[in-house]
């Protein structure tokens, strides 16, 4: 069948029209071979506009269009929507740029900007000419959905996949869910405790019958593609039994290993098999850590705990292997503190604290039962220096960033520390105060004034220790005077960083991470809780520092995003995929090897490259590798190219 | 390595003992077939037969310095689909042994069940040179030896003349020459497997202590070759640089690509030039003309030469099969041996130097080409 092409110059206004000899181009282009049609317009993208590539659709009886207008990035969907309403098959209809290629860079060259508009055409007409008619692709969809991290974005996230209908994973490294909010003492700017906001969660996840709940759980493997993931999980076994334990502790006095306890971060220490935190906050059980226990660590066979356990709670079976299909996933991995070494040489003192540090001795789960006592000597400490941004906002020497929660939580521990040491002094040391958020001015003026909180604004420059105290010596800006306290404590609201482990996980999963390590999002503004990665989503303070509410909100936001997915029975995908000509390949793989997507196998038996065109973008990788073009991207394939490089070398060759 | 066979045997016995080791592979089951060259019937050639009766062994001419086809090639032939089920016992030479070796992570062919057996190689002669050489009357075996001899020899075809990668290293057992006097020969096993197959022929005498003076000798006969090959790359050079230079060396190509047909690395099934891409609609020969006002034909010569070599020069073993089966003694290997040449090092690649280096296509380096400014 003859093409029946018609060709629509959009003016843009007078983005294109300024530079273009709109009407010019409509008369070279009506007698081009293969066009039956040419028309220009203001705004073809309008209602009026396309309207008139409607009528014309219907009255040419046209094969294909020829949109000449802005990118494709932004009109290649609407047109060819219009196409597919007006029954031509949308994927013969392509865009030729004579915006952003053309009218924008060549402005107050006429004559330049309307020969290279022509030039764009014409390529655009030829390579129209060899466009197949295609069908999108129907992906399955697997309605199961994986989410990184127990703690509250995860366990938001799952709750509301769930609350839908959907079965949830929930993966957690830890042997608890909650993460870092088990460790907190209250929250601003409720001043409720943590573990009660916690616990209410964690409740309600265990409850819900839809979430599988896998703690000491990592993933260790991950194929496949949106609604098709195949995820390798592995699971380290309990090695305590809770249902015979009868906590004598009699295998905690065996254990030869002593580590620092991670959930005191470091506050004391503890054995290799101890006291750990239970399923909800104020349980408590005693658990195995494999990466304390010297069987892991150096392949050794002690049996310490065992031997002395006489209700036979204590094996050690290998670890669980889980393989699962999932439609989405959810990473929600939280987040760290800077190491506090990276900031004074006095991170070892111990009473030095971080803010996490300094919560753990505020909590009445914690080492002191929640009693403020400093680590050094167990005494009340009466002047407490708080120092903000320690490490944030320093782009010379650490993180240009602002880690968002750090002026909150100082004044809510200085307040509390203050409600609980009536007499003490708590100052503040702040660049700025951030407290942008509901009600959080009115919690910080309130505090400030009701606890008698110092603050100063300035930066320490030293902390050193001199003899009982700690000397603190800064500057307030403000009065313009040296400060020097002699303190009893010291706590660093270090820098918030993304989890140990998050960039390994990012490369696994093939998401991208910002220069710091957190999860990149697809978008900052339009795409906040998805990644590049079609079908893995963000939750909290893997993806950047937040508190709170906004981790619940991204969590809600991505659960929101995978309902909208599952809502649909099917996947539909572009058809513009690689294609193989399996008379012509030879099977040695360069497609496989050039795919960023692992979307090109080569079949064992046949030798042959096999594209899997679920998990095709079409981006052409492979067939720029492909010496004998055998692998080809449907409509833009070798023949296709030569054809519009050809219009080009015609119109521009230079005659010796 | 030193736990490994190494024999020696006077230089007359060569032929004698390599085909008896072959024999008696084959007769004791070691192997079920020899891959090796005959004689060709007009006496004039070699070329590579598969042999599985023992009895047929005495008409190898195994060290015959001619290559009508790639060893390579008839190895991708044998085994792509299906690697080897029974053993094969393989003489080849060091360029078609790394040929092999770049096939093989090609996935064109497989090296299971193959025992590779290669020499010290001083070279071959063009198909035409060598069946002139033997209608002369002259012994092609005894230009060998002169060749060991550290003569240079202008009938030897050019990449030959230059070849600095003529010490075979991925195979089982290497025929030797350095190291050792003109008038003896050597049987070196590298692996385990070439150790055993040497171990069926009890003949031979120990070749005790060479390891020192086969170093030497290959050092010395190396740096001779690369010296050559310097001077081969710069007059080369002069030649075909520029558009106009090298459109004026392959001006005499008839676009008869013989040289992709034959060489080893050119995998293709269906070369991209020979496909529908290729195939214009009559107006488009007058639209080139036009432009120009007036077009060589056949179109796209130079083009295909380009590509080709974008194609296959980092993989490229400079093995020369496509300058012998250039019609018109275009210098098609020296210019792709050049190319190949600068192009590998640069990512510090040698093609067929070992399986363990992905071919370069493959691989992704973060800190790869840098931009060189525009000067």
């Amino acid at each position: 069948m003859k093409p029946r092409i018609g060709v629509f110059v959009c003016h843009c206004g007078l983005n294109i029209a300024a530079s273009v000899e709109v009407s010019e181009v409509v008369k070279a282009i009506k007698d081009y071979p293969g066009v039956v049609h040419a028309q220009d317009y203001i705004y073809m993208c309008s209602d009026p506009g396309q309207n008139l590539v409607r009528k014309a659709i219907r009255e040419h009886n046209l094969t294909g269009l020829v949109m000449s207008n802005c990118s494709p990035s932004l009109h290649e969907r609407t047109f060819r929507n219009l196409a597919k309403s007006e029954g031509l098959n949308p994927y013969l209809v392509e865009v030729a740029n004579i915006r952003e290629y053309c009218s924008w860079p060549h402005q107050g060259d006429k004559e330049t900007a309307t020969k290279k508009a022509l030039t764009i055409i014409k390529a655009t007409i030829e390579r129209v000419k060899r466009n197949q008619a295609l069908t999108p692709l129907v992906v399955p969809l697997q309605k199961r959905v994986l989410v990184l991290g127990g703690g509250v974005a995860g366990m938001q996230t799952a709750l509301d996949i769930a609350e839908g209908g959907y079965p949830v994973t929930i993966l957690e490294k830890q042997a608890y869910l909650g993460g870092r909010v088990r460790q907190l003492d209250h929250t601003f700017v409720t001043m409720e405790k943590a573990k009660d906001l916690a616990g209410e969660m964690i409740d309600r996840t265990l409850a819900q019958p839809n979430i599988e709940v896998l703690t000491t759980a990592q993933i260790e493997g991950i194929s496949g593609y949106v609604g098709n993931f195949e995820v390798q999980i592995r699971r380290q076994s309990d090695w305590v039994d809770p249902e015979k334990c009868n906590g004598c502790e009699a295998c905690i006095k065996a254990c030869p290993v002593e580590v620092p306890s991670t959930f005191d971060r470091g506050l004391v220490m503890r054995k290799a098999i101890d006291w750990t935190p239970g399923a909800r906050p104020g349980e408590k059980r005693v658990f195995l850590d494999h990466q304390a226990c010297v069987r892991v660590t150096r392949q050794e066979s002690c049996t310490a705990c065992q031997e002395v356990c006489d209700q036979g709670a204590i094996t050690y079976p290998e670890d669980e292997q889980i393989t699962q299909m999932y439609g989405a996933i959810v990473v929600a991995t939280g987040h760290d503190l800077y190491r506090k070494s990276a900031l004074t040489e006095y991170a070892t003192d111990p009473d030095v604290l971080d803010a996490l540090q300094f919560e753990r001795l505020l909590s009445e789960d914690g080492p002191t039962g929640g009693k403020v006592l400093r680590p050094s000597d167990g005494k009340e400490p009466k002047e407490v220096v708080f120092v903000q941004c320690a490490g944030s906002r320093d782009p010379d020497k650490h993180f240009p960033y602002c880690s968002k929660i750090c002026c909150m939580y100082t004044c809510k521990e200085a307040r509390r520390y203050k409600e609980k040491v009536p007499d003490g002094q708590a100052y503040v040391f702040f660049i700025d105060v951030r407290s942008t958020g509901k009600g959080y001015e009115e919690f910080v003026k309130e505090s400030v004034q009701k606890e008698r909180l110092l603050y100063l604004k300035g930066k320490v420059s030293k902390i050193a220790r001199q003899g009982d105290k700690l000397l603190v010596l800064g500057g307030d800006t403000i009065t313009g005077h040296r400060v020097e306290i002699e303190a009893d404590l010291v706590v660093l609201a270090m820098a918030t960083v993304p989890s140990p482990g998050a960039k390994e996980l990012a490369r696994l999963l093939n998401v991208n991470t910002d220069p710091y390590g957190f999860i990149q999002e697809a978008h900052p503004k339009l795409a906040p809780v998805e990644t590049l990665t079609a079908g893995i989503y963000l939750a909290g303070t893997s993806q950047a520092p937040k508190d709170i509410p906004h981790a619940i909100y991204q969590a809600s936001g991505a659960a929101s995003k995978i309902l909208s997915l599952f809502s649909r029975k099917e996947l539909i995908h572009e058809p513009l995929v690689a294609h193989v000509d399996t008379e012509i390949c030879a099977g040695c793989g360069y497609c496989h090897d050039n795919c960023a997507y692992q979307a090109v196998s080569v079949d064992p038996i046949l030798k042959k490259a096999v594209v899997n065109e679920a998990l095709c973008e079409g981006c052409g990788a492979c067939a720029t590798a492909c010496p004998s073009g055998a692998i080809q991207v449907k409509n833009l394939d070798s023949k296709q190219v030569f054809d519009m490089i050809s219009v080009v070398t015609k119109d521009y060759a230079l005659r010796p | 390595m030193a736990s490994h066979k190494w024999i020696k045997f006077p230089a007359e016995n060569r032929d004698a003992v390599v085909k008896e080791l072959l024999k008696s592979l084959l007769e004791k089951g070691v192997v079920s077939g020899v891959v090796a060259p005959s004689t060709l019937p007009s006496g004039a050639s070699a070329a590579q037969s598969l042999i599985t009766d023992p009895a047929m062994i005495d008409q190898l001419n195994p060290f015959a310095p001619v290559m009508a086809v790639s060893t390579a090639k008839i190895l991708s032939q044998m085994t792509r689909i299906k690697p080897m089920t029974k053993k094969v016992a393989v003489l080849l030479r060091p360029c078609e042994l790394r040929a092999t070796i770049e096939l093989t992570k090609l996935k064109q062919a497989n090296l299971e069940n193959l025992l590779l057996i290669s020499m010290d190689c001083a070279g071959a002669f063009s198909v035409k040179t060598y069946a002139s050489l033997v209608q002369e009357g002259e012994d092609p075996m005894g230009l060998e030896a002169k060749l060991f001899g550290g003569e240079e020899d202008p009938l030897l075809r050019p990449v030959c003349q230059g070849c600095e990668w003529s010490v075979p290293e991925n195979c089982d057992i290497v025929i030797a020459k350095h190291g050792l006097g003109a008038d003896q020969y050597g049987c070196i096993a590298l692996t385990d497997q070439g150790d055993e197959a040497l171990g069926v022929v009890g003949n031979g005498e120990a070749w005790e202590g060479g390891e020192e003076a086969r170093n030497t000798a290959v050092q010395k006969w190396n740096e001779a070759k690369i010296a050559k090959r310097d001077a081969q790359f710069a007059e080369l050079k002069e030649k075909v640089s520029g558009i106009d230079n090298l459109l004026k060396i392959y001006a005499m190509c008839i676009n008869c690509h013989n040289c992709m047909t034959v060489c080893p690395i050119c995998f293709c099934k269906e070369c991209f030039f020979n496909s529908a891409v290729f195939e214009f609609e009559s107006d488009r020969f007058m639209d080139w003309s036009g432009a120009k006002g007036g077009l060589r034909l056949p179109t796209d010569t130079l083009l295909f030469h380009i590509g080709r070599m974008n194609h296959m020069s980092t993989s490229c073993v400079a093995c020369g099969m496509c300058q012998d089966a250039c019609p018109n003694e275009v210098p098609v290997a020296q210019i792709f041996k050049m190319v190949g040449y600068n192009t590998q090092k640069r990512f510090d690649y040698v093609a067929g130097r070992s399986l363990d280096e992905p071919v370069l296509l493959t691989q992704f380096r973060e800190d790869e080409l840098h931009e060189i400014g525009g000067e």
